[in-house]
């Protein structure tokens, strides 16, 4: 057994490395579904409420999004929660193992580490099997907490096979996309070629198992993630997907182990891309640099919010069924509004919520500026002819951008989700939506001026966001109790809620105002300051 | 007129004073050494004369325009390779040497200069930074400096993550600058570079000039010493 030479030694250092972020993943994956699972009981007051979910649910837009419905004969509220949660948090394992892997395999192959350890009487085959022996123990001990958390929790309905089911069904889509990782991780010669493939591969079988489910046909059984659900957790409770993911799994092991002998340490089995020699012209100036540097933030958000308008899209034509059966909704979305239609309380509800998530890439565009600096990056840009005004003007027209996208694509998702109800008027949807521009536009300026004046407290503006964030989705329930200064005091809180109020210019016009002067002391002041 | 003139340069953080009142001259087509251990104020006293920090007090001309004032405009007639060069992890050496070239906007065609260089140093060129060395991070500055063909040239500690082929390419390098006329800022402390290259000496400690001088006068000074015993000696008085 030369090859697994010091095999439980690189074991233990591998859990020594890892005494802080595992435990972390472990106890927010299991400790999260405990906890949503625990809000179930408070969203079904009555078996109506539970099948006008499974109905929705049933739509082909939420099939795509997380798979088929099943068991509508003998609905319980833990197969509710299976068939929401389980994928969401398959979608979480899998990014941890993917990070895992890769974070013992490839990076530390790359950055050399694992040149040292190989100088030492370590086999050849130790770090592949010990580190997916690491994984499956990760992957094991998440499963086996939630569902020691769901029969704790104990929903109506809940049942020890269930609660095992859906639990290893984690744990085997886990395991699998750890084995495929280490897999990869032998034919790439990057960690970050490791890392895009593996998420790559990921998307392709979410999209696979999206097409199988809303065909009904065999595409999901060739998707880990299409096998894990259908163990269809609480119902039928089947075992086999489980033995099929870990059979998967160990078979990619032996693969990834015959490649893995087979090479040189830090090359791969696919070789390296040379890359450009050269700059395009697009690079070579400082927008191009600012753009190249966020062009993969735009690319990933405007399919997430194409996606999350879609979701809520989706949902358009059960809203009156959904919120005449759940008083918490009904107090939410018609808290500021008495009296009028439910959907257009919900469309205006909707898009103060997608206006508050499309803050994220606005804000993380401008910080951009703030964290290359910190990178220590910066310096040379301004050791040419760059001034920084026109740097940081690169930074601020990517985050203009990304908050135009953001609420037009969202605003298309929704309607495109929603549009077949014949609720929904495009026109009256993106008044509604763009009209929130002008707040998305004051986080922008607030967080220029922080990178300006204060640029060691630029997180201050994640306090204003979150203040927001609880102002908007809270803040209607308690409309009456809270002062207006609340309101006021969040860019959010200040745009008019259409379709339910009627539009007026002039908070839209203080906003950009307010937004404008913002963003020009925040440049006068970067101008004048040390750079770090 | 001196290409860098530097008076009572003073630049506090705070309460502390890394620079506490700096003198310093660098003459047109003279290669000026500034030496000092780490953390004297070398890379500080580089980084206000490249308008990224400050002033606190004192005068910092480049070309005989204020420094923080005209940075822009004065950096398109010099070139800077930092201490510790960092890069962006996608983007590819000859990316970001075509980068900093053109941003420069100095008008010129760079690219007989640039492919000369990056032979010379023995440059791949199409790989992504991320996988560079620290030896090859610092040739992707130092390629994009040169390549400039800039008047002036600020050279951070430019050949400590070199081998010794590459620092003999380095300090030929600069010898050929001199003969074309640059004018060469070298902060440094290998001091067998030093010796071979420099015009003058600057020694800084603790944010103050100790030593200043043409070569000759430091080797008076110096009476029979090496630079290493005198700048040996400089700081163990200090300690």
């Amino acid at each position: 057994m030369k090859s697994f030479a010091g095999f439980w030694e690189y074991v233990r250092f591998i859990l020594a490395r890892e005494r802080i972020v595992s435990p972390l993943w472990i106890v927010s994956l299991a400790g999260s579904a405990a906890l949503f699972a625990s809000m179930y009981p408070g969203l079904f007051t009555s078996a109506d409420a539970l099948t006008g979910m499974a109905q929705t649910m049933d739509s082909p837009a939420m099939v795509a999004l997380m798979g088929p419905v099943y068991g509508l004969d003998s609905l319980s509220i833990a197969m509710s929660m299976a068939q929401q949660c389980l994928i969401w948090f398959a979608v979480a394992i899998v990014v941890m193992n993917i990070f895992f892997v890769n974070r013992y395999t490839r990076a530390d192959e790359e950055l050399g580490r694992f040149e040292m350890l190989r100088a030492l009487p370590m086999g050849r085959l130790t770090n592949v099997v010990a580190t997916l022996l690491c994984a499956l123990l990760l992957n094991v001990l998440i499963s086996g907490l939630t569902m020691l958390g769901l029969l704790v929790v104990n929903l109506e309905g809940t049942t020890i096979m269930g609660s095992l089911t859906y639990s290893f069904a984690l744990g085997g889509i886990g395991f699998f996309f750890a084995a495929l990782t280490v897999l990869l991780a032998q034919l790439l010669p990057t960690s970050r070629g490791v890392l895009a493939c593996s998420f790559a591969i990921f998307g392709a079988f979410y999209i696979l198992r999206a097409w199988g489910d809303l065909q009904a046909n065999v595409a999901s059984y060739f998707s880990p993630i299409g096998v894990g659900i259908k163990v269809a957790a609480f119902y039928d409770n089947n075992l086999w997907p489980l033995a099929v993911l870990f059979c998967a799994g160990i078979f990619l092991t032996i693969l990834a182990c015959a490649v893995y002998i087979k090479r040189d340490l830090g090359e791969g089995v696919i070789p390296a891309q040379p890359g450009r020699r050269n700059a395009s012209v697009l690079l070579k100036s400082p927008f191009g640099l600012a753009w190249r540097l966020s062009r993969n933030a735009v690319l990933a958000w405007a399919p997430t919010a194409l996606v999350a308008g879609a979701v809520y899209g989706s949902v358009v034509g059960e809203i009156n069924n959904m919120v005449a059966d759940n008083p918490l909704l009904q107090q939410m979305v018609e808290g500021s509004s008495a009296g009028t239609s439910l959907v257009g309380s919900y469309i205006a509800m909707l898009f103060s919520i997608m206006a508050i998530l499309g803050a994220v890439p606005v804000v993380n565009a401008v910080l951009k500026i703030r964290s290359e600096e910190k990178r220590k990056r910066i310096e040379q840009v301004y050791a040419t002819a760059t001034s920084r005004t026109t740097l940081f003007a690169g930074y601020i027209l990517i985050a203009l951008l990304q908050s135009l996208l953001f609420m037009l694509l969202s605003t298309l998702g929704f309607y495109a989700a929603g549009a077949s109800t014949g609720l929904l008027v495009l026109s009256d949807l993106l008044q509604a939506s763009l009209v929130y521009l002008p707040a998305l536009w004051l986080m922008l300026g607030f967080s220029v001026a922080l990178v300006g004046l204060l640029p060691r407290l630029t997180t201050l503006i994640w306090a204003l966001f979150a203040y927001s964030f609880m102002i908007v989705y809270f803040g209607r329930m308690f409309t009456d109790q809270l002062p207006s200064l609340a309101f006021i005091l969040s860019p959010f809180g200040n745009v008019p809620q259409l379709p339910v109020e009627t539009l007026s210019a002039t908070p839209l016009v203080v906003l950009t105002v307010l937004s404008l002067v913002l963003v020009a002391v925040g440049l006068a002041a970067y101008r004048q300051r040390d750079l770090q | 007129m001196p290409v860098v003139e530097i008076k009572q340069l003073v630049k506090k953080f705070g309460q502390f004073s890394a620079l506490d009142g700096i003198d310093f001259e660098l003459d047109e087509g003279q290669v000026h050494a500034y030496l000092g251990p780490n953390g004297a104020g070398k890379t500080t006293t580089i980084r206000v004369l490249l308008g990224i920090l400050r002033a606190t007090s004192g005068e910092v001309e480049i070309f005989g325009k204020d420094a923080w004032k005209h940075s822009v405009e004065l950096h398109r007639r010099l070139a800077y390779v930092p201490g510790e060069v960092n890069l962006w992890d996608n983007l590819t050496g000859g990316e970001v040497i075509d980068l900093l070239l053109s941003l420069r906007k100095d008008g010129k065609n760079h690219k007989e200069r640039r492919d000369f260089f990056c032979k010379r140093f023995e440059l791949d060129p199409s790989k992504k930074c991320r996988t560079y060395s620290k030896g090859n991070r610092q040739k992707v500055a130092l390629v994009a400096a040169l390549a400039s063909d800039a008047e002036l040239l600020i050279f951070d500690e430019p050949s400590s993550g070199l081998d010794p082929l590459m620092e003999k390419v380095f300090s030929d390098t600069v010898l050929e600058l001199k003969k074309e006329g640059k004018s060469v800022l070298l902060s440094s402390h290998i001091l067998s570079e030093v010796e071979k290259l420099a015009d003058r000496i600057s020694i800084i400690r603790a944010g103050k000039i100790v030593q200043t001088g043409s070569m000759e006068e430091i080797s008076r000074v110096a009476a029979g010493r090496t630079l290493e015993e005198l700048f040996l000696s400089e700081y163990k008085e200090a300690n």
